[in-house]
């Protein structure tokens, strides 16, 4: 398993990495990007209507406006968008590559940890170069673990007002979630949900920066890499990229079950970067 | 004669109730128990050869509330009905006997018709201290609570003090309040929460246990489903605005006028659980919001501490002040996340111009590699 192998039926390294001694990493596999934008959208729309709900600022006028009604409405199915895309990356948390797999997010080995602090160090001026990874870099990772957890305790304070809303009578739903109001009132709940999406916000805005910021730092194509998949990198460096080292080699960059073959890798000096990318 | 003695129907023609009347009210307790309508007949006959079996009322405290909701329940006469269904032996406010006499007649009760009775208790217990904080006649409302309660066959509580502890219960409860249930675990305890009860619901509780010789059907709070199981939101006569948007935004504005949606006012309706906006008070004539202001969700559980404030959406933030609402602490939260990255924009492009480019990156991530 060569993580700078390339899926079958893809033609082999984009022709300016080939040229300029970079290799295509096949890095976010279409349900983690397909789960990324639908969990985007989503939150975009919730975010929306979810304020409307709470403070409805445009007040209908005239018989046939249905504000509030049609609010919660979508407010409902961008919901169920949201938890679907939720169910379709958690399952790819075990399925999926080395880069998309649960581990890759939990910093249990001594070189996420180091990472981590590195990161830390760059977002404060204390350290010329971020922490590159093919993945995530270490910081990251445990951001968006945070984040996965957040999208979790906003699903289930959802599902609990939902509940609330449909007073119990959806059977399912009332044993899966109906234990929560009865330990936290629904006031705090609401609040609680109310308030994360803050966080959501707040998180959207350091989230694109960064992406921004430690795209032009690499030249990796990163911002690109959300909607192809695709990242560049020096074939070295793919090849020391520690999650594979450290022990999730059993993870294979390409899911089993594609046939794949490795592109010639060719070694490259660390100063040919500057020249190969993209401005 | 001891009133009790007295059938029923001797006791409402003594006390000028026609039969007639007394047939509406057991039509309207079978409709508020949400029963179907031939079961009037049941409760009719169960009423008329019931004997009247004995109740104590029981305040704690409170103030008075709850029973003032009954006493002054106009038409139909509630409060008449239900006092001549029962025998009323003991009750602080109403009875004419004082002091020990008063005392020695709930000492009976509970040495007589111990197992029969019914207790109704108004009030929360306070348990701080040894329960020093409310005493009758030289003993404690646990005391006291402990020793009547235990030996009924029935316990209602009213109101939200005797359920959940009510405002005494309220932060910071110096008196270490508590309802009846948990003041007295163990107990069997029907709760009718609401500041007030509706003195309907109670009366349909009584009825139902007279007819059917149980309570009703109980909610996890063991209150009756029948009052406590639908939201106030989705009984309101002014749903039809919230859905559409049409919202009150001031006090005493144009929607005010048109009666819309008083959910921006901080109506806890969506919130709360009570048959308010269909059994009403004053003979059905009106509710809170009927009347223009917000539920504050009186019938919901501890709502004094989790319903508040009465007048906002969401709750405070703890930690905050008290006017720092949850939008406010959002906003500056996004609004300070949203400085700091555009500081450190700024503080990246300047890196980009003086730091050391690239062969500096390459050497940390060499570094960083090995």
């Amino acid at each position: 398993m060569d993580p700078i192998a390339q899926p079958a039926g893809r033609v082999a390294p984009h022709p300016i990495a080939r040229e300029e001694g970079l290799v295509r990493v096949y890095v976010w596999e279409a349900p983690v990007r397909i789960a990324h934008w639908v969990i985007v959208l989503s939150i975009l729309v919730l975010s929306f209507t979810g304020y409307y709900l709470y403070n409805p600022f445009i007040i209908a006028r005239g018989s046939r406006v249905f504000m509030m009604g049609t609010m919660r409405f979508i407010h409902e199915v961008a919901a169920f968008a949201f938890i679907g895309a939720g169910i379709v990356r958690a399952y790819w948390f075990f399925r999926g590559n080395r880069w998309a797999h649960w581990r890759s997010f939990v910093p249990i080995r001594r070189w996420q940890w180091q990472g981590l602090g590195e990161q830390l160090q760059y977002y404060l001026f204390l350290r010329r170069a971020p922490n590159s990874q093919v993945g995530h870099n270490p910081l990251a990772a445990i951001t968006y673990l945070f984040v996965y957890l957040l999208m979790l305790v906003e699903l289930l304070t959802g599902l609990a007002l939902f509940n609330h809303v449909l007073a119990g009578q959806d059977r399912l739903l009332a044993l899966s979630i109906g234990w929560l109001p009865r330990l936290i009132d629904i006031q705090y709940l609401r609040e609680t949900h109310f308030l994360i999406m803050f966080a959501f916000l707040a998180f959207l805005v350091h989230h694109v920066y960064s992406a921004v910021l430690i795209g032009i730092e690499e030249r990796s194509g990163l911002m690109g890499g959300i909607f192809s998949g695709y990242k560049f990198f020096p074939s070295a460096f793919v090849a020391a990229d520690p999650a594979r080292r450290s022990g999730e080699a059993q993870i294979p960059a390409v899911p089993a079950g594609r046939s794949h073959q490795a592109p010639p890798a060719r070694p490259v000096p660390p100063t040919a970067i500057r020249e190969t990318n993209l401005p | 004669m001891p009133l009790h003695d007295h059938s029923l129907p001797e006791a409402l023609a003594l006390r000028g109730v026609s039969r007639r009347r007394f047939i509406e009210f057991c039509g309207a307790m079978v409709a508020t128990l949400a029963l179907p309508s031939h079961y009037i007949d049941q409760v009719v006959q169960a009423l008329d050869k019931k004997r009247k079996p004995v109740m104590v009322w029981l305040e704690f405290q409170d103030c008075a509330g709850n029973t003032e909701s009954m006493l002054r329940s106009a038409d139909p006469p509630i409060a008449d009905i239900v006092l001549d269904l029962l025998s009323l032996e003991y009750h602080e406010t109403i009875m004419a006997a004082a002091g020990h006499h008063a005392e020695a007649a709930l000492e009976r009760v509970v040495k007589e018709e111990k197992g029969q009775y019914i207790v109704v208790v108004e009030g929360s217990i306070p348990t701080a201290d040894g329960g020093v904080y409310c005493t009758i006649g030289g003993r404690t409302a646990l005391d006291i609570a402990r020793e009547v309660c235990a030996n009924s066959a029935l316990n209602i509580a009213v109101g939200a003090c005797a359920w959940d502890g009510g405002i005494p219960y309220a932060k910071p409860n110096p008196t270490g309040a508590r309802g009846l249930q948990d003041a007295i675990p163990g107990l069997n305890v029907i709760n009718l929460g609401g500041c007030p009860h509706n003195p309907a619901n109670t009366a349909a509780v009584l009825v139902h246990y007279l007819t059917f010789g149980q309570a009703p059907a109980l909610d996890q709070y063991n209150r009756p489903l029948f009052a406590y199981g639908h939201i106030i939101h989705d009984q309101c006569e002014r749903r039809a605005h919230y859905d559409a948007g049409r919202f009150v935004e001031e006090w005493d504005d144009e929607g005010a006028r048109n009666g819309w949606c008083l959910y921006k006012m901080g109506c806890k309706g969506p919130e709360a659980t009570f048959n308010c906006p269909t059994v009403r008070w004053n003979s059905g004539t009106s509710w809170p919001v009927k009347a223009g202001h917000g539920c504050i969700a009186c019938a919901s559980y501890h709502f004094w501490d989790s319903k508040s404030p009465f007048y906002k959406r969401l709750p405070d933030v703890p930690g905050f002040g008290v006017d720092t609402t949850a939008e406010k602490v959002g906003w500056v939260a996004v609004g300070a996340v949203a400085g700091l990255t555009a500081a450190h924009a700024v503080g990246s492009a300047v890196r980009g111009k003086v730091g050391g480019g690239r062969e500096a990156k390459d050497a940390g991530d060499g570094a960083s590699k090995s």
